[in-house]
């Protein structure tokens, strides 16, 4: 218990060093030093402090394309996490993430609506995208958690079942929506198979206001997703209101994932991977797993994203293809770990 | 003593199926109320409805004057706590984390376990036995382990009433002792109120004060176990035979099933006999004859008698009379219709006075009308006759207008076996 104060510290810490570090990574060579001095010459009061020598496109560089990006990146990468977290401990299943379960793919499909209208009807709605990919990942889950649900539990079987068919269903009408943009096409499909390139400061200020909202709620009743976790009659006996608290996470935790599709696209398997690593360190107490599993997510995104510029330079790999990479065998790995858990 | 708990007029539908109807109880503050019943008969469903997991379609819970279905989850939980069948908790929390989500319902939302919730949770754990693996993940547990880290969960709630679901259900016999003395402990320690579905009719009838058997989603009887677990109302509830005894300690009641099997081998020498006895001369042969698939009616005994605790336990039709009373007219006409519809007549050597002397005549009615009377183990009657010689002359009369004395048992079986009609 004593732990965990010092684990959310070094892991906050850690978060500020690979922020700095992977905004030092990129095509254009600027050193750590440099991105250093960039930041702390914009710092207001500290300006005084740092000669400027170095080109101005550098300040560029830094200030407009890769600090947001690596923000954006922490932020998604927190989110999906978060997300993740909650639904695991809702539907009391390991496997459950914004991916697998289809809620990313209703996101997407509301964010793929929204830009669809905006480019052949010449609209401009930027704000509203996040809102119409809410709209799609609730409509979604209410789809999903009723094909699922057998009784009052939610089995892991029809879980995925549920997840895959509505997934691919939606997948089908994005693949439509797509052929009918024609010359949009590509800029859709970057966006779509989960990037975080060409992001700036304003993609962060359009998601945060959602993100704050959905995370608060859920730190608000983390508690009580605790609780839950034993079974619903329970959580009921030990004087939570069930009905009410589930509404409000799913509601909250597809807010924050159609906000994040609705910049970076369907980023996979960051909601699985994390919550489940960090639940093996901490525990499954949500009070501490949520925050830990949201610092551990940034982190691992930042990083899985510089990868993702770096690997086939100059060529960038969307980061969704990499987490998929990654994420894919570590499902499998669950699965067949866990088979008699799952009742396969 | 106050009521804890009133249950009024409750009924339950469960898809337009009524499951409860009219459902009235009081509960008493410290009081052990067991909830008994055949499968189906709404017994969980009624565990359900106290606690306001379920809204019925009418009636009202009343918790200490408070309507249940207008409290907050938060405030039933405060004074009511809930151990059910089995349960499996799928993530991993330690043993101490699991029970100190009993005082989830005493906390503010953001209000830390203070030394009080530790100090509840760990005396909770203490009586329970389950401190010594407090850091254990509760995945690891036996289900006797996990049971009783249930139980100091609901107990680190506080509970004025704590509810059981059949919570020994999967268990064997050894854990359901150990629970069932456990909660007797505390229901005595503490007064905690307990209202417990049960299966197990001789563990009800054991550990609870009081019972209510369900039918059907009525209440059948209700009353202590020795007024509801009788011969007759498990018959007609679970329309199934027992014979009922009582349990060498505790002298609660104490059921026995009988195997249908045992009816079958038997039927083909099956006969009905009437049995004429009292102040327990007739139950010993009462009770091998039962076991030899005889049907049996007996009678005239008073109320209270052991012969007729014997016929009432084994589910044995009979005639009865009032305690010490004489037999009137009314019952021995009663006594000689089932003397008639029976194939042979046992008397037992009885003392005979004033009050059962026309259990004599019945017994001289059978032979004048030609069925086969045997007087079983009648050692000499005027030793037992307080009537003055009246008896010794029925007596006398009875035998020889031809009832044969009988002395051993197996001689007077193989005889009643052996007859043909």
């Amino acid at each position: 218990m004593s732990r965990r104060p010092f684990i959310i510290l070094f892991l906050i810490g850690f978060a500020l060093f690979s922020m700095v570090v992977t905004t030092t990574i990129g095509v254009a060579d600027i050193s750590s030093i440099d991105v250093f001095k960039i930041i702390i010459s914009k710092i207001p009061g500290l300006t005084f402090l740092i000669e400027q020598d170095w080109p101005s496109t550098w300040d560029t560089i830094i200030l407009q394309m890769r600090m947001p990006r690596v923000a954006l990146g922490f932020i998604v990468g927190a989110s999906l996490s978060i997300a993740g977290a909650a639904f695991q401990g809702l539907l009391r299943n390991p496997l459950a993430d914004p991916y697998t379960i289809g809620v990313s793919s209703g996101a997407a499909l509301g964010a793929t609506i929204a830009m669809f209208l905006q480019t052949s009807l010449n609209m401009t709605f930027q704000i509203g995208i996040p809102f119409f990919a809410f709209l799609g990942a609730i409509i979604a889950l209410a789809f999903v958690y009723n094909l699922a649900r057998v009784g009052n539990t939610v089995p892991v079987v029809t879980l995925l079942l549920a997840g895959v068919v509505i997934s691919s269903f939606l997948s089908a009408v994005i693949s439509l929506l797509m052929l009918l943009a024609g010359e949009h096409i590509r800029g859709i499909y970057f966006w779509l198979v989960g990037g975080l390139s060409l992001r700036n400061w304003s993609h962060v200020l359009m998601i945060l206001p959602y993100i704050i909202a959905g995370s608060v709620a859920i730190m608000f009743w983390s508690r009580d997703l605790n609780v839950i976790l034993l079974g619903e009659e329970e959580a009921a006996n030990l004087g939570i209101e069930v009905e009410k608290v589930k509404k409000i996470m799913l509601v909250a935790a597809s807010l924050i994932t159609g906000a994040v599709v609705s910049v970076s696209g369907m980023i996979g398997f960051v909601g699985l991977i994390i919550p489940h690593t960090v639940r093996m360190i901490v525990g499954p107490d949500h009070r501490i797993l949520i925050p830990t599993s949201a610092l551990f997510g940034g982190i691992y995104l930042i990083w899985i994203d510089s990868l993702a510029r770096t690997v086939m330079a100059p060529v960038e790999v969307p980061v969704g293809i990499i987490t998929a990479f990654l994420g894919a065998p570590f499902f499998i790995y669950l699965l067949r770990s866990k088979r008699k858990d799952f009742r396969f | 003593m106050y009521v804890n708990l009133k249950v009024h007029d409750l009924s339950f539908t469960y898809q337009s199926l009524p499951v409860l109807s009219g459902v009235n109880f009081e509960v008493k503050k410290g009081d052990v109320l067991g909830i008994i019943g055949p499968n189906g008969s709404g017994k969980s469903t009624l565990l359900k409805n106290i606690n306001a997991l379920l809204k019925p379609l009418k009636g009202s819970v009343m918790l200490e004057g408070d309507n249940i279905f207008k409290m907050s989850r938060q405030k039933i939980a405060q004074s009511m706590a809930v151990v059910p069948q089995d349960t499996s908790i799928g993530f991993n929390f330690s043993v101490y984390e699991a029970v100190m989500m009993g005082r989830v319902p005493h906390l503010g939302r953001f209000q830390k376990e203070g030394e009080d919730d530790r100090t509840v949770v760990k005396e909770s754990m203490e009586v329970t036995n389950c401190w010594s693996f407090k850091d254990r993940s509760v995945m690891e547990l036996s289900g006797g382990e996990r049971q009783r880290v249930i139980l100091a969960r609901a107990l680190a709630q506080e509970p004025e009433i704590i509810l059981l679901d059949e919570p020994t259900a999967f268990l064997d016999i050894s854990y359901q002792t150990e629970i069932f003395d456990l909660i007797k402990e505390l229901n005595i320690g503490k007064n905690l109120t307990v209202i417990a579905v049960l299966h197990d009719l001789n563990l009800a009838a054991q550990y609870c004060d009081h019972l209510i058997l369900l039918n059907k989603g009525e209440i059948y009887k209700i009353g202590t176990p020795d007024e509801v677990i009788t011969v007759d109302n498990i018959q007609e509830v679970y329309g199934t035979k027992v014979i009922i005894s009582k349990h060498p300690v505790s002298k609660t009641p104490y059921v026995s099933l009988l195997p249908r099997i045992q009816d079958k081998f038997v039927k083909a020498i099956s006969r009905k006999i009437h049995i004429i006895g009292g102040g327990g001369s007739a139950s010993s042969l009462m009770e091998e004859l039962f076991f030899q698939g005889m049907q049996l009616t007996a009678g005239v005994l008073n109320v209270g008698d052991k012969d007729w605790e014997t016929a009432k336990n084994l589910g044995i039709g009979c005639t009865e009379e009032l305690p010490f009373s004489f037999l009137s007219g009314e019952k021995h006409g009663e006594n000689l219709e089932m003397i008639k519809n029976s194939d042979s007549v046992i008397l037992t050597n009885t003392p005979f006075g004033r009050g059962n002397l026309k259990n004599l005549e019945a017994a001289l009615f059978a032979v004048e009308k030609n069925f086969p009377v045997y007087i079983y183990e009648g050692f000499d009657v005027r030793l037992r006759d307080y009537t003055g010689g009246e008896a010794a002359d029925i007596f006398q009369k009875l035998k020889d207008k031809g009832a044969r004395e009988i002395a051993n048992k197996s001689e007077l079986l193989a005889i009643i076996k052996d007859k043909n009609d």
